[in-house]
């Protein structure tokens, strides 16, 4: 039932707002952005009593992973949905917003693998025209490789999607739920490894197109900073983690099928590969939205490579390293809308002194930014050293050291833009800032709970950590 | 029925061959509509002798949206572009030598599941699977919008082609999902493809390049 009212309110919200006159549009999307949190609050509280939430003959399936991510969409959805009633926006955009959250909840909410594979390509349906809700040639341009790439990607994860289920009705006959995850994962030790190892070759390569992972990564920086911010926001805070969850889904088939080396080492060398990648730009970058674009490459890279070292400390690292990325760079994104709209421009070398211009939202950001960096006491500094006590832990000293110089040079790069925007002389154009109790609160909860995660877990973190490794597998 | 879809496979494969050698864009779009009508009788074909009545609905399903409503976007989408792209000096030759090499590659990829495939039509598989990859490539490789959605449509036949020859088609609810997908990709490009052209009087890729490091 929870599940069921999960999906229907973005979904209802959608079809409601197209034809929706203005002042009824803003109720409908307040109503439906409550109505999403709520049911996600319950989808979680479902699990957390009968470990599974099930509906529509097991159609729709939450489980511990499931809700986690529930609970991070609907979250990232309300900090950008609050943002979307500060930005001037037609209703299309307010329809589609959550026609893209719909289909992101979907994704993580179904059983069927073909189904999620429908959602997943859905949410890049959804959501190419708010990339270019600015009409520029720049905009038009990230739409259009965000589209082409993205799509090209699915694609080459549906190729992995038949093959894996080739090689369950192969061994045990058409059967009506053979692409559920639940079949699947009942008869992996089964099928045979090597159709299951190709198969998750194309997985993780599509996939990973929408986890933003590279070198499949290049519709990322484009399309996040052309994105309106609380667009930016959902994408990178939560539309990559979904990329992610589908590529958990079918590891945890292909460890059991193959053994567990085989995607350890993919998912590696791939996070490995995106840290290269970030930090290559991250040393100087140019733009303040880019920046923030490429740094979710770093640490969706990272996530990865937490899931390749494995371990309880790996897989638990990686999976809240999820959550506190998603808490902090949402944030920021909203926060450089906000810069957006005083200065006119992201660009690095003309934002200056933020922290004089706009005191509140300055200081904001600059906190954000330190979390985003991996200090204490925010949660990423706690994430981070799960992940890579995970890489000693295991035995990839050599990965996890080189894991460990890549985001020192992140973090020169990054520590040296933040200096150059907080401080100096703002320029003569910037205008003022507006500081509304509607616009602190949710960067203040946001932070808040990035504090909560670092310094004290609340209870039953833990358990719900434990809980969903169990679901991933080791 | 090994026979009928090995030839029609293959026929299939020679159509996605001469695809990439052709140069103009109305008969390459003849090529594709032709290759889609193709894997439509594939699909009726398998459905038929297989005993799968299911299969006949894909293949109408099939035949409609990629032999007919499509093509009618795409040829919406081209509409006033020169016939051929002006591009002096360049052959079809290396690409058709590449989609040759890509042939080969994926007998040797596919070869796990070709080893334990037990259906009838499995030796057609590895003609599916290049197919798919021969669109990939068309896909990479293509100069200007058309050339890039054109290349992902013959990725998605192949794919197809594959899901159909590997496990006689994937449950009803997913194949119907893809159809809606790949008809919103092409919509959505159509509107992309009008926007390009309002901004750069071209649709060549070479104007989409403002967003570089």
């Amino acid at each position: 039932m929870s599940l069921i009212a999960l999906l229907l309110a973005p979904l209802l919200a959608a079809g409601l707002l197209v034809p929706a006159r203005r002042g009824l549009a803003r109720g409908v999307h307040a109503a439906a952005l409550a109505a999403t949190l709520a049911a996600a609050v319950a989808v979680a509280h479902g699990v957390v009593v009968d470990t599974t939430v099930v509906a529509l003959d097991g159609l729709l399936r939450a489980d511990a992973l499931s809700a986690w991510m529930v609970g991070l969409i609907a979250l990232v959805a309300t900090l950008a949905g609050l943002e979307t009633f500060s930005e001037p926006a037609g209703r299309r955009f307010h329809a589609l917003f959550h026609l893209f959250v719909f289909t992101m909840l979907l994704a993580v909410t179904t059983d069927d693998l073909g189904l999620m594979w429908v959602a997943v390509e859905g949410t890049t349906l959804a959501s190419v025209f708010l990339v270019n809700y600015h009409r520029t040639r720049a905009s038009l341009e990230a739409a259009y490789k965000y589209l082409l790439i993205c799509s090209v990607g699915i694609a080459l994860a549906f190729v992995g999607t038949v093959l894996v289920y080739f090689a369950d009705v192969q061994q045990f006959g058409a059967e009506a739920h053979a692409l559920r995850w639940t079949t699947l994962l009942r008869w992996a030790p089964q099928l045979p490894p090597r159709v299951v190892e190709l198969a998750f070759v194309f997985l993780l390569v599509g996939y990973g197109t929408k986890a933003g992972l590279a070198p499949m990564h290049t519709w990322l920086p484009d399309a996040h900073s052309e994105a309106p911010a609380s667009i930016s926001a959902l994408m990178s805070g939560v539309l990559l983690a979904v990329g992610i969850y589908a590529v958990l889904r079918f590891k945890a088939v292909v460890d059991l099928a193959a053994g567990p080396g085989f995607a350890r080492r993919l998912l590696i060398l791939l996070g490995l590969a995106s840290m290269t990648v970030a930090a290559a730009f991250l040393w100087s970058p140019t733009s303040l939205k880019r920046m923030l674009a490429y740094s979710s490459v770093e640490h969706l890279g990272l996530v990865a490579l937490g899931l390749g070292f494995g371990g309880p400390w790996g897989i638990a690292g990686a999976i809240l390293h999820i959550a506190n990325h998603a808490l902090a760079k949402a944030t920021l994104f909203l926060l450089s809308g906000r810069i957006r709209d005083v200065y006119g421009t992201v660009d690095i070398a003309l934002v200056r002194g933020v922290i004089m211009a706009m005191p509140v939202t300055g200081r904001a950001f600059a906190l954000g930014m330190l979390a985003l960096l991996g200090l204490p006491p925010f949660g990423l500094f706690i994430s981070e050293l799960m992940i890579l006590g995970a890489g000693f832990k295991e035995g990839w000293p050599a990965a996890t050291v080189l894991a460990l110089g890549l985001l020192l040079v992140a973090f020169g790069g990054m520590l040296r833009a933040l200096h150059g925007i907080s401080y100096g002389a703002p320029a003569a154009w910037a205008g003022r800032e507006l500081v509304t109790w509607g616009g602190v609160t949710p960067v203040a909860a946001a932070l808040g709970l990035l504090v909560l995660t670092g310094l004290a877990w609340p209870p039953g973190l833990v358990a719900a950590l434990a809980r969903i490794a169990a679901v991933v597998g080791g | 029925m090994r026979a009928a879809s090995n030839l029609l496979a293959f026929f299939g494969l020679a159509v996605t061959l001469l695809l990439v050698w052709r140069r103009s864009w109305p008969g390459r779009l003849r090529l594709f509509v032709l290759q889609s009508a193709v894997l439509a009788l594939l699909a009726a074909t398998v459905g038929w002798l297989a005993g799968k009545p299911a299969l006949l609905v894909v293949a109408g399903v099939f035949l409609a949206l990629k032999a007919w409503i499509i093509p009618r976007v795409l040829h919406r989408m081209a509409a006033g572009t020169p016939v051929r792209p002006v591009a002096p000096g360049r052959s079809s030759g290396l690409a058709l030598l590449t989609a040759g090499g890509l042939v080969v590659a994926a007998y040797v990829i596919i070869l796990p599941v070709t080893a334990s495939a037990t259906l009838p039509t499995a030796g057609a598989i590895p003609l599916a699977f290049a197919m798919a990859l021969i669109g990939l490539f068309m896909c990479v490789t293509g100069r200007d919008v058309l050339g890039h959605v054109l290349g992902f449509l013959v990725f998605e036949n192949g794919i197809f082609a594959l899901a159909l020859l590997a496990t006689y088609g994937l449950p009803g609810l997913v194949e119907a999902g893809v159809f809606l997908d790949v008809l919103v990709i092409v919509l959505l490009m159509e509107g992309v493809v009008v926007q390009i052209r309002r901004e750069h009087d071209s649709i060549s890729v070479d104007h989409l390049s403002e967003l570089r490091e």
